[in-house]
């Protein structure tokens, strides 16, 4: 098995008195592109800046490539420009009394390259973003698509062996976010350079990671792949953020658990069959069910398990899906589906859901 | 990255970073604490005036100081005269070129920093020469025009206020503008939305939301007019009306000086002035309400019809009375035989400019007030630039503290700290003092505040993330320095520059006191003709040193304007 190329063990920082982040520790497999997700304040971008040597912490160590370039007890702190990463910034920080050119070849400049050997990377770096043809522009004559396209390249350009960027998309509408996701992801394949990737957004961290890194408040919640992070939520937290999900609270019935699924009494009274996934529940065990996983239909269907009569509410219209609100043992329970089925206020339908779809949480 | 580089981190070894940053900070605190603390124990000295160090200590100055009680009353009645009246003209403008619809309001804006320029101590010359209850222009009009006696009177306690007011105003302006511009205008027009009308509006949201950045205004404005020297030295000296820093100058003037009275006065001026600006801070910063989103916003204009003439009046009448009246009367009073008299053929003389300019004195006091000035700005640039960046970006510790330090010859009447200076360097062992090398001392440690605020503010418009990018490209710190921060601060650092010049060639209250025969200044040459020769003289020294500043600085606009055209 290779070792991680970057290490972040016990990691923590303070600001005087107030602990930002940690302790925390994950690593990160060569070539492989992590993502710190989480709400606005909850440590990730501290933690992607203590990497790149941003951020002085305040005990733990960080190892990338093996070399030690933060240790608490070591009295180690490479500073940033002697780590040998590269970064891309929020606000992308083009120089504005920079040309493009000169932008990207800022970190081949510091390193002495040859004048030939400029060219040539600024060039190919520049092609790699499609940005060949602005070489010669200034940052105050670029679009932000742009800018960021030479944010990018400038990270590239000398040829790193880790990239770190600190949410890079937030700052582009929409439509343009959608497809430099799809970009940076395979521009990242193409290099096979290890990255740290930091958002707030759900759908760019699972789209572009290889493993996502769950953080709340300074802490990690839950590490591992967006299909482990998406499907087996661990906590009430993570289950929440990543993708919309109901989550029914009740008391465990082991005496009606069968087939390796463990049995649910919801507050309401109906039992839930779900996976446990070897978590252990706290005192009131919670349940998250996925809106998009609960189906609805006018027939009852043939499962033996997990199948309830109910009565639409409401039907809400959102475009790509319809969000359907049922009254279900007493609660609200909402229904995201991709069919074109209408339903009316106070019809009369049949909801069910896969066991393996309602994961038992732990406690937080 | 290698083995050697982990290890040199290991071991931390000063960096080029850390040992200018050292550099600086003892620079800098040498320059503003040394002279303090020769200045607190010289109001201690109760033993013999003539032995230094101090024979014996002990509160006895700051005792004696009740017996001086008139003139802290005088120093009270002209600092708050001036502070109401600066802070009406401040409001008034202020409100009228951010929130109505004023004609030529551009023109007008600019017109608004015009009196910053032109210097209380001009202002004070001219008003002299305009409001003189018997020899004054306007007086003698006004007997003219078959008044009788005088309208006004210059010389006076409310003169003194009136000329201060002035040129303060500007600064209440800048102040009280500053918050009306970053106030959301969407906050009164929620008012407007919730059917509230103009007058209520005006009560309940506006009043409420200006109030606590007009009251920073009024502290600040009232702390800097307990420190100011030259207009109560023009206008109060001649009656014997002193404030505090009159008395000080005539206690260490006078033969035998009276250096520790002097010294405890100083002492307790400076003292009521750090808490002051201590309480100006905490105001400012606790308006955490107020709009202080760092945005500027679009200000709504009202539509005020056919009073906006008026107002444009108003405005102009500012101008036209800090600016342009004093100036035509010292360009009248510069070409007469006698300043006093009405206009007439044989009166006209341009003897005073012939005199001002063949003077060797006047000449040498011009020379040497250039030189100073272009030392000063050029190392205070480069002390101040290094101080702000340290202040807000670098991680080294104790750097809040460092804040403090170089703001703090802001609470220190020039004149004061200048006395302190005096003290501190009379014993000091290299001979600097009555040189100007102790003169470029004082003024780079008394505007040291200036510099840091103006690159500061320009500094911290720069994202970080800019000089960040650079770090992590792997450019050292002097590289990044060099490349990123310096070209991005530029508009500032040339800002700074010219301030720090056009400051240091009309500095007075601590030249006054440190020039020596042999380090000779204009400004207090220009003090000195005043009061020992004629008016006419004065009047021409002193537009001499207006044409002077106003041709280097256009000079150094042309120069730089045309390399940033050349650098692209």
């Amino acid at each position: 098995m290779p070792s991680a190329h970057i290490e972040v063990e016990n990691l923590e920082i303070h600001y005087g008195p107030v602990a930002a982040v940690g302790p925390v520790s994950f690593s990160v497999m060569p070539g492989q592109q992590v993502t710190l997700l989480g709400p606005s304040g909850c440590g990730k971008t501290t933690t992607l800046r203590a990497i790149a040597g941003l951020e002085r912490p305040s005990a733990g160590t960080i190892r990338i490539g093996g070399q030690t370039v933060y240790a608490s007890d070591g009295g180690i702190n490479v500073p940033a420009e002697k780590r040998g990463l590269s970064m891309v910034f929020q606000s992308y920080a083009i120089w504005p009394h920079m040309t493009v050119f000169e932008n990207v070849a800022y970190g081949l400049r510091v390193r002495r390259k040859s004048k030939a050997e400029i060219e040539e990377k600024v060039r190919t770096a520049l092609d790699l973003v499609q940005m060949g043809a602005y070489a010669g522009r200034h940052a105050s004559q670029l679009s932000g698509g742009q800018q960021q396209r030479v944010a990018l390249a400038r990270a590239c350009a000398f040829s790193p062996n880790v990239l770190l960027f600190d949410e890079p998309l937030s700052n582009l509408d929409a439509k343009l976010r959608g497809d430099m996701r799809i970009e940076l992801r395979e521009l990242q394949h193409r290099l096979g350079v290890t990255s740290v990737y930091v958002t707030h957004d759900l759908e760019e961290a699972l789209a572009m990671s290889d493993q996502i890194v769950v953080m709340r408040r300074g802490h990690i919640e839950q590490n591992g792949s967006p299909n482990e992070i998406y499907n087996y939520p661990r906590t009430a937290f993570v289950a929440d953020f990543v993708g919309s999900a109901n989550l029914i609270g009740g008391r465990l019935r082991p005496d009606l658990s069968k087939d390796g699924f463990v049995a649910l009494e919801a507050d309401g009274g109906h039992i839930l069959h779900g996976v446990s996934h070897g978590r252990v529940p706290g005192e009131n065990p919670v349940m998250s069910v996925r809106t998009v996983h609960l189906r609805l239909a006018a027939e009852q269907g043939d499962a033996p398990v997990n199948v309830w009569p109910v009565v639409v509410r409401r039907c809400v219209f959102l475009g790509d899906m319809t969000q359907v609100h049922v009254e279900w043992g007493g609660r609200d329970l909402v229904i995201r589906q991709t069919t074109a089925d209408v339903w009316h206020e106070g019809d009369g339908a049949w909801l069910s859901i896969s066991p393996d779809s309602c994961v038992l949480l732990e406690a937080e | 990255m290698s083995a050697t580089t982990a290890a040199r981190s290991r071991l931390r070894l000063p960096s080029v970073q850390t040992s200018v940053g050292i550099a600086v900070i003892g620079v800098v605190a040498a320059f503003v604490i040394y002279p303090v603390y020769y200045l607190v124990q010289a109001s201690l000295d109760v033993g013999d005036p003539e032995v230094r160090p101090p024979t014996a200590y002990g509160l006895d100055n700051f005792e004696a100081l009740p017996r001086y009680w008139e003139i802290m009353v005088n120093t009270l009645v002209v600092a708050f005269a001036a502070t109401v009246m600066a802070l009406v003209f401040g409001f008034l403008t202020a409100w009228i070129l951010n929130r109505t619809n004023v004609p030529f309001r551009r023109t007008l804006e600019q017109a608004m920093a015009v009196p910053y320029y032109v210097t209380p101590l001009l202002g004070a010359l001219a008003w002299s020469l305009l409001g003189a209850p018997e020899s004054g222009f306007i007086n003698q009009i006004w007997r003219a025009l078959g008044g009788s006696g005088a309208i006004i009177d210059i010389i006076s306690p409310m003169g003194i206020a009136w000329v201060m007011a002035l040129f303060e105003g500007s600064v209440a302006f800048v102040m009280i503008g500053a918050v009306m511009k970053s106030m959301d205008p969407s906050l009164e027009e929620a008012s407007q939305i919730n059917g509230a009308g103009r007058f209520y509006t005006m009560l309940r949201i506006t009043l409420p939301l200006v109030t606590p950045g007009v009251l920073g205004a009024a502290i600040f404005v009232f702390a800097e007019m307990l420190g100011s020297f030259s207009a109560a030295l023009v206008l109060g000296t001649p009656t014997r009306y002193y404030v505090i820093t009159t008395a000080i100058y005539q206690l260490v003037a006078q033969y035998p000086p009276r250096i520790p009275l002097a010294a405890a006065l100083g002492v307790s001026l400076f003292a009521v002035m750090f808490a002051m600006l201590f309480f100006y801070r905490r105001v400012i910063s606790r308006r955490s309400y107020v709009t202080v989103s760092g945005k500027a916003f679009r200000p709504r204009l009202t539509d005020v019809g056919g009073l906006r003439w008026v107002l444009f009046g108003i405005c102009g009448s500012y101008v036209l009375l800090s600016v342009v009246l004093p100036l035509l009367t010292l360009i009248y009073a510069s070409v007469q035989k006698l300043a006093v008299a009405f206009p007439a053929a044989s009166n006209f003389t341009l003897d005073n400019y012939r005199q001002a300019l063949t003077q060797n004195a006047v000449r040498y006091a011009m020379s040497n007030s250039l030189i100073l000035g272009v030392l000063t700005a050029t190392i205070g640039v480069a002390l101040t630039g290094m101080l702000s960046w340290l202040i807000h970006r670098s991680r080294v510790p104790g750097r809040g503290v460092l804040e403090y330090i170089a703001m703090f010859p802001q609470a220190v009447p020039r004149l004061v700290f200048a006395f302190g200076m005096m003290w501190a360097w009379l014993v000091f062992p290299i001979p600097i003092y009555g040189t100007l090398w102790l003169l470029l001392i004082a003024y780079l440690t008394v505007f040291l505040p200036l510099g840091v605020r103006t690159i500061s503010s320009v500094l911290l418009q720069l994202d970080k993330s800019l000089e960040e990018c650079g770090e992590v490209c792997g450019a050292s710190w002097a590289h990044r320095m060099r490349t990123i921060t310096m070209p991005l601060l530029r508009p500032g650092l040339l800002a700074a520059w010219m301030l720090l010049f056009i400051a240091s060639v009309r500095e007075l209250g601590a030249s006054i006191l440190l020039m020596g025969p042999h380090s000779q200044v204009i400004t207090p040459a220009i003090v000195d003709a005043w009061f020992g020769s004629s008016s006419e003289l004065t009047a021409a020294m002193a537009l001499i040193q207006t044409v002077v500043l106003g041709l280097a600085v256009a000079v150094f606009s042309l120069i730089t304007r045309r390399s940033s055209r050349q650098g692209g």
